[in-house]
């Protein structure tokens, strides 16, 4: 190195040096003003009032905006997977049994179930259909599950059904949009955005928050599903790829070396250093850790993405093939980014909605095949992630958008050509494993038809404050500022589902 | 933001408050006499410690402090809570004071300390006076600090000297040259100027003059418009698709070039604004008035099935009050849609009533984005002109305005998916349009027939034989028209003749087929229905070829653009408030207005409706629209807002660093400039301020890191647009071609993937692939990804702010994203064939032609060092060698390979992605 060089490497150091004490030390302050302060707020905010910015500790700091933060609680799950089923499979096909509804399979649709509703597809009076399926009770907890998913049945004594679920969107983007961000509308963040803003990033050489997509399709709703809404851009979710590049960009250009890039950056940040020297802004330095980070996510990201050297039986368990692009590659992923640090995982599976309208779009055989694909790698999530002791801090949650009538449906007036349902919006099925939630137990019942709640009735506000409390945060304290008021993932609603806490 | 800044802030923190403890014991010795301003020192309190309970969202115990009148008035005890005067008789006081915990205020709450009660005492006393908040209050001319200083060149600089001065900070001097040059033409027109201009300026001698000609050139180079355009298009969430889930194609790129053409005519900001709130409004319109409203149809659309088109139109029109509120005015008025705003003086009823004004447009969320603009092309355009003023002479301007109005806006037609009371009919799937069955009937609504003596509707019909009825009143009414329905594959125009009525009436449409079987098969698909006099002038000469004029323009298919057309008077809608801001819980019925506490800005003579709108937005009283377009161009130059929050200057919005300097600017801008955009920022970078050397010293760093006070000159990472067009420029690829549709730069596989909609990327061919961004085609659920990780707006709503953030992302992308790597092997290229002999010239060349000044040597040495590297790596591995130049370059060589790295590596350094 030249003089010149070396001074201006000193300088960045001790600069660097500076920084880090200095923001160790504010960090714990803001960690104290959030502890105390937010308990403090919380119980007296409504969303709409809340007190001077002052009281309202923004946990966002620019020059490191994802190093790890502890929540203001104790959380018993430290990272989410959220498999999220596109196109919102039918609970009546898989977990919510009704022999009644098979009694009435051909009979019209009784008026009062039709009187003052909408429905997406559905005109004028259709029939009934029973479960196109065969259900049976699994485990010590007696849980029902179709022989849709022979093996996740086997899982059943280590999770805790919702079977009362409701939401209020009957159309896949908002009830994507609604579940996920908190807002039927575009523009919110998502609950991942929300997860890493609180929490940071265990893993400083990886995303905090990664996506992946299966099913040939993204989500209805598009990428804003996993965007950072009114948070900065940086906690929005980072889409991986089992197939391609696993992140936009991360791959040297063709014909350069490894070593180029390191010499590349190298060269980069040594001419940055100088110009540090020369102008001493701050963002400078931002941006040299932000290159030598990148250089590192090169390493970590294609590594961990690469599911190449999982031994054989790991292969065998998720029903993985190494190379193409499947959810059952994903929910593999999902368990080694997990390991790795990541906090929050959403897979996002498309594919799921059975109108009846079309063989892949039919309950018996589009959905059969979707179960299929799904059901050998979910359960294989469950017991690997079990085996490696991550399942107590690692919460699982499946389900999709809304659930699927229980009459069959008839577009336009007119019976579709295979069976199907419409969307429904009164009661479907979720569940959730794992990061403190109990074992072996079902919250939430329907009507013996399945058409509507009768009792543990939950929406997606509550789903979204159960996982924050899970990851240790009181949903009505955890705010950020915008458009003059503090906002938070659940609105004004939500409350923790107590029941299946353990 | 840097380390330090926080704990400093601190310190200065318990300095004040040690002060402050000494005045507040002082003052408890001897009661101050100081005037207490409600502005600064009571209202920040009631924000923080009262509103929650006592504003705009809850008024407990019947108290609130959001407006004077209830401050004053009298809470559900029955007497008022404040008394002016009297502080010790005030129930406010008393209860601040009381030590039983359920009565002492703030509830639950910690106890306002003693200063603060001591204010509140004050205050009271001297009469309990309301202050309006500075950004609600008219702009008044200021007057100009008397500085005198060398440094200062123009009005702004007093300001900012006499600020800095207050502060005990020194402004720096003026950039180099080269800096300047750079710094000023990446603001004003968002990248490199011409060689020319650029040569002119460096080699001139005297730089004051020099430095106001180079202003000028680029203000008046159409690079201009196109880099403004891109600041707008944010405020106006213009994108190229609908939203939603399926996301489907928007043409509405016209709007794109309109704000461009607008900004490089230098438009007036009041006149900007008025032709894109009101454009439609203009005796006879022009296409360009038009045009201008599509500001307000870039709201989304929701094609999904089974969605109710009524709910998404009234979401719509909810956005656009909320953007015309945060992108125009500054103001966060969303929150006013369930409640009154709970800091800032807006009720809840003046939410409703100001979305009046945009509540009676034709759009309803259609597929087909009714009401469309049909642009013809040159020899339609001269039908039409014929076909007009052969009506003006035969049938009169007001018969001849009509007839142009349906022809250029298909409007005001009514459309089949409003129809109700269906009988074998569906709105098919729900909101697309009406569908028929055998034995089919539909009412339409409410239709005014008076002076009617035809329909002309649009559908198509897949089977023959069809007869169709209009029935009035009743599906059994009297019949006004009876006739065959012809068959056809495809949408066609048809009329019909219509006995003649007076009267609103309930029209039916009844249809029955004989020849049709199968009942379930759907045989009439109906678009809209348009309600009118016969073709005018039957017994004038020319009749028979006008009319077929019309036929003939009618039936054609032009480009068409969303633009916004008013309900006719006869179909107005009502508008409500919304309990809790629900679209379904309709309450009280409101009338059009503006909030109470702005309306003394609306002209006597303006209509109720949205030009009346316009000319209250545009009115040198309204406070608001000039302070936030100030503000938002000075952020675009100085990288923060005066008042950092632009979305927000209301009482929770940031303070201004300088009011004054805002104000003086805003009355210039109305009074001075004439709203001329292309004035203000000439005063604001011919200013000191601007011309700022940036390199932060010590003293500086410890008093005002983050330039609030502009003791430096602006120094911002290059925004999402900024880059590309830079690299593109330095590259020597960048097309210079202007407007048209949105291109599709390279991008990696698999960005779009769209359920339900075939939609693809598809590359653009040749100079296509090299536009500036903001040309780039815009999709709001899969945006262009370089453009997103360098913090670009998604479009999805009016983003007035963009937020910037320093990410590894973004460095992926600058050094490994194949568009980027492409314009490294470009410039690579450029370097080696101009450069000059030897690698370090070629490196300085490279580096001149984006920082317009020499590489300092250390620098040089640096990437000469990589260059060395990477040419011993491409000699031993030749294979490579191919990879990096790309198929297209035939003569491969190390050296060249070596350039494209170090050329990569250029275009990543922290000055090259920086305005310095």
């Amino acid at each position: 190195m030249t003089r010149d060089e070396l001074n201006a490497h000193r300088l960045v150091k001790e600069a660097k040096e500076t920084e880090l004490r200095s923001f160790t030390r504010r960090h714990f302050l803001k960690e104290s003003a959030m502890g105390l302060g937010a308990i403090a707020m919380g119980s007296l905010l409504g969303s709409c009032n809340f007190g001077a910015k002052t009281n309202n500790p923004v946990l966002y700091d620019p020059a490191h905006p994802l190093l790890p933060k502890s929540p203001p609680y104790f959380g018993k799950a430290k990272s989410v997977i959220y498999l999220h089923m596109a196109g919102a499979p039918s609970q009546l096909e898989l977990f919510d049994y009704k022999p009644e509804l098979m009694k009435m399979d051909g009979q019209d649709c009784p008026p009062s179930l039709l009187a003052g509703k909408k429905f997406a597809f559905i005109t004028g009076v259709p029939k009934m259909l029973g479960a196109q399926a065969q259900f049976a009770q699994h485990g010590q907890s007696r849980a029902w599950v179709s022989d849709n998913m022979p093996h996740f049945s086997t899982m059943v004594d280590e999770v805790s059904f919702l079977k009362a679920v409701s939401t209020d969107q009957f159309n896949h983007a908002p009830a994507q949009l609604l579940i996920h961000t908190g807002s039927a509308r575009l523009g919110r963040p998502s609950i991942g955005s929300w997860a890493t803003y609180g929490l940071g990033t265990e893993n400083q050489n990886l995303p905090g928050y990664v996506v992946l997509t299966s099913g040939g399709s993204f989500p209805d709703a598009g990428k804003s599903i996993w965007g950072s809404g009114f948070l900065p851009s940086v906690y929005q979710g980072v889409q991986c790829r089992s197939e391609g590049d696993p992140v936009l960009f991360i791959k040297d250009p063709h014909g350069m070396s490894r070593d180029l890039r390191k010499a590349s950056i190298d060269a980069i940040n040594a001419s940055n250093e100088l110009e540090y020297a020369n102008y001493n802004d701050p963002e400078i330095l931002s941006r040299i850790s932000q290159y030598e980070m990148a250089y590192r996510m090169q390493i970590s990201a294609p590594e961990v993405m690469n599911i190449n050297d999982e031994p054989a039986y790991i292969h065998e368990m998720y029903g993985t093939q190494p190379g193409k692009s499947s959810f059952a590659n994903n929910v593999l992923l999902a368990r080694k980014l997990v390991e790795k640090g990541v906090r929050f995982v959403q897979l996002f599976d498309w594919g799921w909605d059975a109108h009846g309208d079309g063989p892949n779009n039919s309950l018996n055989i589009g959905l059969k095949n979707k179960c299929r694909s799904t059901d050998k790698p979910i359960t294989a999530l469950l017991l690997d992630l079990k085996q490696r002791g991550l399942l107590d801090e690692t919460l699982v949650v499946w389900g999709g958008e809304f659930g699927r009538t229980p009459m069959m449906e008839n577009r336009n007036g007119i019976q579709n050509p295979y069976n199907g349902r419409d969307h429904h919006t009164e009661a479907f099925t979720m569940w959730m494993a794992g990061g403190g939630i109990k074992k072996g137990f079902t919250h939430g019942e329907t009507d013996e038809i399945g058409y509507s709640a009768l009792s543990g009735k939950v929406d997606p506000f509550d789903i979204q404050a159960t996982i924050l409390n899970q990851l240790g945060f009181n949903h009505e304290q955890f705010t950020y500022p915008f458009q003059g008021r503090p906002f938070r993932l659940t609105d004004v609603s939500g409350k923790v589902i107590q029941d299946i806490v353990a | 933001m840097i380390p330090g800044m926080k704990i400093f802030r601190s310190k200065k923190l318990i300095v004040i408050l040690v002060i402050l403890g000494v005045v507040v014991m002082g003052a408890f010795l001897m009661p101050s006499s100081d005037k207490v301003d409600f502005n600064t020192q009571i209202k920040p309190i009631l924000n923080k410690k009262c509103i929650s309970c006592h504003g705009g969202v809850k008024k407990q115990g019947g108290f609130s402090v959001l407006f004077h009148e209830e401050a004053l008035a009298a809470t559900k005890s029955g007497k008022p809570a404040i008394i002016p005067g009297d502080p010790d008789g005030s129930e406010m006081i008393k209860r601040l004071l009381s030590k039983d915990p359920e009565l002492r205020m703030p509830y639950k709450h910690e106890s306002l300390n003693e200063e603060e009660i001591d204010l509140f005492k004050r205050w009271i006393k001297q009469g309990a006076k309301w202050g309006d908040h500075w950004a609600y209050l008219p702009v008044k001319e200021v007057e100009i600090p008397d500085v005198s200083d060398d440094w200062v060149k123009n009005d702004i600089d007093k300001f900012i000297y006499a600020k800095l001065e207050e502060k005990k900070m020194k402004p720096s001097a003026e950039a180099d040259k080269a800096t300047l040059l750079r710094r000023l033409s990446l603001d004003l027109i968002g990248l490199a100027p011409s060689d020319q201009v650029m040569r002119r300026y460096l080699n001139s001698k005297d730089n004051d003059k020099a430095y106001e000609t180079l202003v000028d050139s680029l203000m008046a180079s159409p690079r201009f418009g196109e880099k403004w355009a891109s600041m707008w298009l944010d405020v106006a969430r213009y994108a190229d698709t609908k939203g939603y889930e399926s996301d489907g194609g928007r043409e509405v790129w016209k709007y794109r070039d309109w704000v461009i053409k607008a900004f490089n005519d230098d438009k007036p900001y009041n006149q900007f604004i008025t032709d894109q709130i009101a454009g439609d409004f203009y005796v006879n319109p022009t296409d360009e008035q038009y045009i201008a409203t599509a500001f307000h149809r870039n709201t989304m659309t929701n094609d999904e099935g089974g969605t109710n088109n009524e709910e998404f139109r009234v979401s719509a029109v909810l956005d656009r009050v909320n953007t015309t509120w945060e992108g125009l005015l500054s103001t966060t008025f969303a929150c006013v849609q369930c409640h009154s705003h709970p800091y800032d003086p807006f009720k809840h009823d003046e939410f409703y009533k100001f979305m009046a004004y945009f509540n009676n447009t034709r759009d309803e969320d259609l597929q087909s984005e009714y009401p469309l603009l049909r642009q013809y092309d040159d020899s339609l355009q001269r039908k039409l002109s014929g076909l007009t003023s052969w009506l003006k002479q035969n049938a009169g301007q007001e018969k001849a305005a009509e007839v142009y109005k349906f022809l250029k806006t298909g409007q005001p037609s009514i459309n089949s998916t409003t129809t109700d009371s269906l009988k074998n009919a569906v709105i098919g799937n729900n909101n697309i349009a009406l569908f028929f069955k055998n034995n089919a009937q539909a009412r339409i609504p409410a239709v005014d027939l008076k002076g009617v003596k035809q329909m002309i509707y649009r559908y198509s019909s897949n089977v023959p034989g069809g007869n169709m009825q209009l029935r009035m009143d009743n599906p059994n009414g009297p019949l006004i028209a009876s006739w065959k329905v012809p068959s056809g594959d495809k949408y066609q125009n048809l009329e019909v003749e219509i006995k003649p009525q007076t009267g609103i009436h309930d029209v039916y449409l009844v249809y029955q087929n004989p020849g049709i079987k199968n009942k379930d098969q759907f045989t009439v698909y109906f678009d809209w229905f348009y309600f009118s006099d016969s073709f005018p002038g039957k017994a004038k000469p020319g009749y028979a070829e006008n009319k077929a004029a019309f036929w003939t323009l009618l039936n054609s298919n032009p480009s068409s653009i969303p633009v916004m057309v008013e309900n006719p008077a006869n179909r107005q809608r009502k508008s409500y408030v919304f309990e809790r801001g629900a679209w379904i819980s309709k309450g009280k019925e409101v009338q059009v207005g503006v909030p109470k506490t702005l309306a003394y800005a609306m002209p006597k003579n303006a209509p109720k409706n949205r030009m009346g709108l316009a000319m209250w937005l545009t009115d040198s009283r309204n406070p608001l629209l000039s302070r936030t377009m100030v503000n938002r161009l000075w952020e675009q130059l100085f990288g923060t807002g005066i008042v950092e929050t632009l979305e927000d200057m209301g009482t929770q919005g940031m303070s201004p660093t300088h009011k004054e300097l805002l104000d003086h600017l805003s009355w210039q801008f109305m009074h001075q400039y004439k709203w001329s955009v292309k004035t203000l920022l000439k005063e604001m970078v011919m200013s000191a301020a601007y011309r700022q050397d940036s390199r932060l010293s010590e003293a500086v760093k410890e008093k005002d890191l983050f330039n609030h006070y502009y003791a430096r000159g602006p120094r911002t990472r290059l925004s999402a647009e900024q880059l590309r067009d830079q690299h593109l420029m330095a590259s020597g690829v960048l097309s210079t071609k202007m407007y048209g549709h949105g291109v599709m730069p390279w991008q990696p596989e698999g960005i779009w993937n769209s359920p339900y909609n075939g939609a693809k990327w598809e590359n653009s061919k040749g100079e296509d692939q090299y536009r500036r961004a903001i040309y780039t085609y815009w999709k709001r659920s899969a945006p262009y990804p370089s453009m997103i990780a360098f913090d670009g707006a998604q479009r999805v709503v009016c983003s007035p702010r963009r937020i910037r953030t320093n990410t590894p992302l973004q460095a992926l992308v600058t050094l490994n994203d194949e568009a980027y790597i492409e314009m490294a092997r470009h410039f690579a290229k450029r370097m080696e064939l101009e450069g000059g002999k030897d690698i370090g010239q070629k490196i300085s060349k490279g580096y001149q032609w984006v920082m317009y000044k020499p590489i300092a040597a250390p620098k040089l040495r640096i990437l000469d060092k990589l260059y060395l590297q990477a040419f011993n790596d491409y000699k031993k591995n030749p294979a490579k060698m191919g990879e990096i130049l790309g198929a297209e370059d035939k003569d491969k060589n190390p050296e060249k390979a070596a350039l494209v790295i170090v050329a990569n590596a250029m275009l990543n350094l922290d000055e090259v992605v920086t305005k310095n």
